[in-house]
């Protein structure tokens, strides 16, 4: 039951995340970092924060057996957010020898999503 | 076609975060939030690998987006970065910064292999 609550809501991050970042596609044109997964990252570590101050009151390590925690913090926050285009992303620019774009991407995305998390965390 | 491609991103996403899932619970016996660092890793040498072979080849964009923005970002996640590295700020200084930085270097490291490998194995199908 958990799993499959993990999984759906897994799947509610992802398309969701797939549609914003087509939204936001629109600014990446005129911006020299790939803003859409960075607004998308930002996003969900606030929300990630937001949630578990708010019902666990703390970051919980081992609650895996809570259908809350799985379905919400794991599976949907989880998924909404990635790593995996952010390196890549961040690689592409470095290979395209955008030395600054890649600092700043890689900085923003980072300390961005920590700071992120942190604030909707104290919210 | 977005259609196709969201339902596909739908079910990539669940099986991406299933897994993440299974990892991170298969490891909390160590203690240790090492489960995202790893599938943070895997992920970016999988996303890397796909970008660099499909680049030039035909593949419907919902088997790409599927399997990219479906699996490998279910798979991987930044929201458990930031919560695990605030986890450990409570441990010891030294562990969130190590964290961090081994998510980093892990991740951009993996990225750029995946990316390589896959450029190799286009370009051998291409001129053999």
């Amino acid at each position: 039951m958990i799993v499959l609550l993990t999984a759906l809501a897994g799947a509610a991050g992802a398309s969701l995340r797939w549609g914003l970042g087509l939204f936001f596609s629109r600014w990446w044109q005129q911006s020299s970092i790939p803003l859409p997964m960075l607004i998308v990252n930002l996003l969900g570590s606030f929300g990630l924060g937001l949630f578990l101050s708010s019902w666990a009151g703390t970051i919980p390590f081992d609650a895996y057996d809570d259908p809350v925690f799985s379905a919400v913090g794991v599976g949907f926050f989880g998924a909404f957010t990635t790593f995996s285009t952010f390196s890549v992303e961040a690689v592409t620019l470095l290979q395209e020898k955008k030395v600054m774009p890649f600092l700043w991407y890689t900085a923003l995305s980072l300390i961005g999503s920590l700071g992120a998390f942190i604030l909707g965390y104290l919210m | 076609m977005y259609v196709k491609q969201c339902l596909a991103v739908a079910a990539g996403g669940a099986l991406g975060t299933l897994l993440r899932y299974g990892i991170n619970l298969l490891l909390l016996p160590t203690g240790m939030p090492v489960g995202t660092v790893m599938e943070n890793t895997a992920g970016s040498f999988l996303l890397g690998l796909l970008t660099g072979w499909l680049l030039t080849r035909s593949v419907p964009s919902w088997v790409k987006a599927g399997a990219g923005a479906g699996f490998c970002g279910g798979f991987t996640t930044m929201s458990t970065l930031a919560s695990d590295t605030i986890l450990l700020s409570a441990e010891s200084a030294a562990a969130p910064l190590l964290y961090v930085t081994v998510s980093l270097f892990g991740g951009l490291c993996a990225a750029a292999a995946g990316m390589l490998t896959g450029w190799k194995l286009s370009s051998r199908e291409v001129t053999s």
